[in-house]
Parts: structure tokens; sequence; C-alpha cells
């Protein structure tokens, strides 16, 4: 993938969280993706320290899963979500590995109440034949050592 | 205080209902902190949090931030974290490791212990400064069971033991999954907060009748036969609550949603699963949660890791449960605020709670617990304080 690819990866894959398409969303992921977000600091040892967010692929299928249920309160009306990513620069580069990092405002409403989040999010894409897939996403929060309110919405 | 007088609190508590100002006033919430968090044991944190020589970590007592300090003797104390002569706060850090905390403003600097160690150009002070005399104010009581710190800001009352009356054995069997007897927690918290009272927490960490309703979107038909099928109880167990689940054998290494119990120890801890929960009322509709998980001492790691895992899934800010279930705290602020209707009903189990062991207990999805948990309430906020001071 040149720059301009990568670019075009990223961006689609916060437009499917935008607009809500988790299934399109889910199929960017490789089979043994993690899906992390790191509270505490950004650099914690995940085995000795407690996560916001550690899922393994079936675990972002439940989660996925659970929104689409129907009975998924806390998002209940769902929330709307706006996603502006940035900066994004390729941190390391092999023939079937790219380290990518980007930074994102994300800007959520959800019933009057507007909560904003920025995150540097990490990630690896690992080439699969004729596709990229997110072998990892790690969202790094701001905010990762503070109170957060109920965070239902994927990030 | 604001439009619920004293004298009228102890009419708040019915025998099957709570007014709803007990979650709405902040009047009533000012109280709280007087006439619970200053005056009955309040969780501070587990030992291996400070096993070592002059580890600390700050918390707080409501209003009160606090540090909590292993001292060189190996036993713990708890400190205001508020400077004797302007009140800053004196240490910064969640967790760390110091044999004295040193105020920013003006350098006064104290020991672990408390004791005011020095202050710059002392001679300004003239003979009538007692250095002694400003040294951290103490929390006047501390005292751990099985690990578990707890701290009083009252200098008599009820000993730890007295307050944690039957839930001792609750905290041995919380301990007895462990096979060396002997619990730690992961590194870090869980930090959620929520615009609701800090009761509806006390009232979910004890509520079996909300798991299929609410939390359908995530519980297991697997799990929700301890509910279904159970003969588990609820417990009023001395005013602290309780959801016996032991039918289904003891709390599993796994934490999974089978046997073992969950626990409210009032004001402010929660015993559930793997978790650690500490509730921190903010304000009479703000609440903070933070939450420890726990790792048992002697089992495999993978075992452990797991343990973490899947309280990662399903609690903390992004939790397949807890999502939902600080939905419905802020739902039920929002839905209280409206003063048209004055009662919240807590009348399940009336006509068959019983007393058994000593505890008046009901069937699984009972409210017995939560009766038990605001009779507890209704006495600790109508008690004078020359009354508390001598119970």
């Amino acid at each position: 993938m040149d720059h301009r690819a990568i670019e075009q990866f990223v961006y689609q894959e916060a437009r499917l969280l935008d607009s809500g398409r988790f299934a399109d969303w889910l199929a960017l992921f490789a089979q043994d993706a993690i899906y992390w977000v790191p509270a505490g600091h950004d650099d914690i040892d995940p085995t000795q320290h407690v996560s916001i967010i550690y899922d393994t692929l079936p675990g972002i299928q439940k989660r996925i899963g659970r929104l689409n249920s129907g009975f998924a309160y806390a998002q209940d009306p769902a929330s709307r979500v706006h996603r502006l990513v940035s900066n994004i620069e390729v941190v390391s580069r092999a023939d079937d590995a790219i380290e990518v990092a980007t930074m994102m405002l994300l800007v959520e409403l959800s019933r009057h109440k507007q909560t904003i989040h920025s995150a540097r999010c990490e990630f690896l894409l690992r080439r699969e034949g004729a596709d990229w897939k997110i072998a990892r996403k790690k969202v790094n929060l701001l905010r990762n050592n503070e109170v957060l309110d109920s965070t239902p919405y994927l990030l | 205080m604001s439009a619920v007088m004293q004298k009228d609190i102890a009419g708040l508590i019915r025998r099957d209902a709570v007014h709803r100002s007990v979650y709405t006033d902040p009047g009533i919430f000012a109280l709280e902190m007087e006439r619970i968090f200053d005056r009955t044991w309040v969780y501070l944190g587990h030992d291996c949090e400070i096993s070592q020589d002059g580890d600390y970590k700050t918390t707080f007592i409501g209003r009160h931030p606090i540090i909590v300090a292993r001292l060189a003797d190996g036993s713990v104390t708890a400190l205001l974290n508020r400077c004797r002569h302007r009140g800053a706060t004196v240490c910064q850090h969640e967790v760390g490791n110091s044999r004295f905390f040193r105020c920013a403003y003006h350098a006064w600097t104290y020991a672990n212990d408390g004791k005011l160690l020095g202050v710059p150009m002392p001679a300004g002070y003239g003979p009538s400064f007692k250095r002694e005399e400003h040294g951290l104010a103490k929390v006047p009581r501390v005292a751990s069971y099985r690990g578990f710190i707890f701290g009083s800001m009252a200098i008599e009352g009820p000993t730890l033991e007295e307050h944690l009356g039957g839930t001792r054995k609750l905290l041995d069997d919380y301990c007895a999954v462990s096979p060396t007897g002997e619990i730690e927690v992961f590194r870090g918290y869980q930090k959620c907060g929520y615009d609701g009272n800090w009761k509806y927490q006390l009232e979910n960490g004890v509520d079996p009748y909300h798991v299929g309703a609410l939390h359908r979107s995530a519980v297991t038909a697997d799990a929700m036969k301890i509910y279904k099928e159970g003969r588990g109880r609820v417990i009023d167990m001395d005013g602290h609550g309780v959801t016996d689940h032991s039918d289904w054998g003891p709390m599993p290494v796994d934490a999974g949603l089978t046997g073992g119990f969950n626990l409210v120890l009032f004001p402010n801890l929660i015993l559930l699963r793997s978790q650690i929960r500490i509730v921190r009322p903010i304000a009479v509709d703000r609440t903070e949660i933070y939450t420890n998980v726990v790792r048992l001492k002697g089992v495999p790691e993978d075992v452990n890791l797991q343990r973490m895992r899947d309280q990662e899934f399903e609690f903390g800010a992004a939790g397949a449960f807890y999502t939902d279930d600080m939905e419905i705290f802020e739902r039920s602020q929002r839905g209280l605020n409206s003063s048209a209707v004055d009662w919240v009903v807590f009348a399940r189990g009336l006509d068959r709670e019983q007393r058994q062991g000593g505890y008046l207990t009901s069937d699984m999805s009972d409210e017995t617990q939560h009766r038990g948990i605001y009779r507890r309430w209704k006495q600790m906020m109508t008690a004078e304080p020359a009354m508390a001071a001598a119970e």
C-alpha cells in the first residue's frame, strides 16, 4: 500500500464506524486481531494492568452482536459519532505488514450530551493474499486515566 | 439544608418504598457525607496495593482526600491529603512510594506517618508555633480485615469487625477462592462515572431481579440458570446487601456467573465476581466507580488473565453489562427529578421474606437486601452526633 492507499484505508475504517456498518467494519479485521483500548496510560502491559477494552475477534463479534441485538439499552437511542482522522504516519513498513499511527478526534452525541475523545490510534495492518487486514487496532485515549462516562459505542 | 429537614428524614424511608428526594436532594447528600461517610467504616484499598514500606495510594472518604500509606513498621496509616499550612493537597499521585510528602506551595514537608518534619525559615513562626501540632491530620481509625483496609473519620463507634458483622464470613469465602487464601489485584482501575445518585450502584450490586431484563443483550442463557432455576437467596446481612447463589457452588476460580455471592458492603464497597468496586459519591447526581480486578494467588497465570479479560468485556466504561447499568442509573435520575411521583418501590418479597440463620432473607428476585440497606441508611441519617459517638 502506498501512503494514499493507507490514508484511504484508515478513513474507510472510521467511516464504517461512524455510519454504523459494524459487520463491514468487522470484516476489516484479521482472524487473530486484537482491538485494544488501554486504561491508565498508553504503554501498559495488558497482562498486568487492566484495560478499557481488550478484545480478540470473538470479543469484537460479541460486542457487535450486542449492539445489533435491539437490547443494548445503553445505545437506545444509538449515539451519533463523527471521527476526524489526521496526522497519518507510517511507523514501520515491511512487505507484509505496515504500522500506521493516526490522530483521531471523536465527537459523540447521545441524548443531547456531546462527548469529545482525542486519541492516538495505532494500527498494525497485515497483508492477507490480495487484502490488507487489521491485525491490531490500539486506541490511546487522551483521557484513558480519567473517569469515563458510559462508552458503549465503538472507539 | 434544603427542603427536607432533618426531622423529616425518617419519613423518607417507608416499609416498602423510598422517597425520591433520597436520590435528588442536595441537602440530603450533604447530610449523607456527614452522617454516613464521616461516621462509618469506609473502604480505602487492599493490602496488596501498598505492600512495601513507603508505598502509598490516594483515595477519598466522602469528600475528604486521603493518603493511605504503609509505614516502616508494616502498619498502615491514613492521612488527610491537605497541607496544614494553607490547605493544598500534598500528594498528587494515585499510587507511589515515598517516605515524605512535601507541599509545593511553601515546602512544608511531612513524613509518611503525617509528622511535620520541617518548614522553610522556621524562625518566622516564633516560639509559640508547635511543629508537632501541625502534622497531617489523621483518619482517626484505620483497620483491616483479610487485607481489605477501611478507615473511619469517627473517633469512637463500632469496631470494624462489628461493622462487618456476618459479612466477615463472605470476605473469608472471597479470599478462599484462591488456593493460598490470598487475593491480589491487577494494576490499574476501571474508572467509570455516571450522572446519578451513588445509591443506585449499591442497589444494583445486589439486584438479581434486573439481570434477565436489563442485561438481556449480554447475559447467557446458561448464566440465567442461577436466577431462574436456583434456590439462591437475598439477605439483609447487618445492613449490608447480599445475594447468595452458593446453591450453585462456591465462587468459581474463573469468576464466572455461577456460584458464590455478591456483596454490597455499606457504604462504598462491592465485591462481585472478580471485582472490587469502590463507590465514590461526588454530588447528589454524580457518582464515580473505581474497580479493581482481583487475581488469585496460586492459580495459573492464564486463569487470572482470563478473569481480567472477562471483566474488561463485561464491566468498565465500555462493558457489555456495565454500560447498560450506567444507562439505567442516569435514566433513574432523570425520572426521579420529577416531583409528580414521590415514591420508589421496594416491595418485592415483603410477604415471603423470613428470618434464616439470624438474617432476614427472601427469594432470589426479592428486595429484602435493599430494604436492609435503607433501614441502615435511615438509622445513620437520623442518629444525632452524640448518639453516634455513643453507639
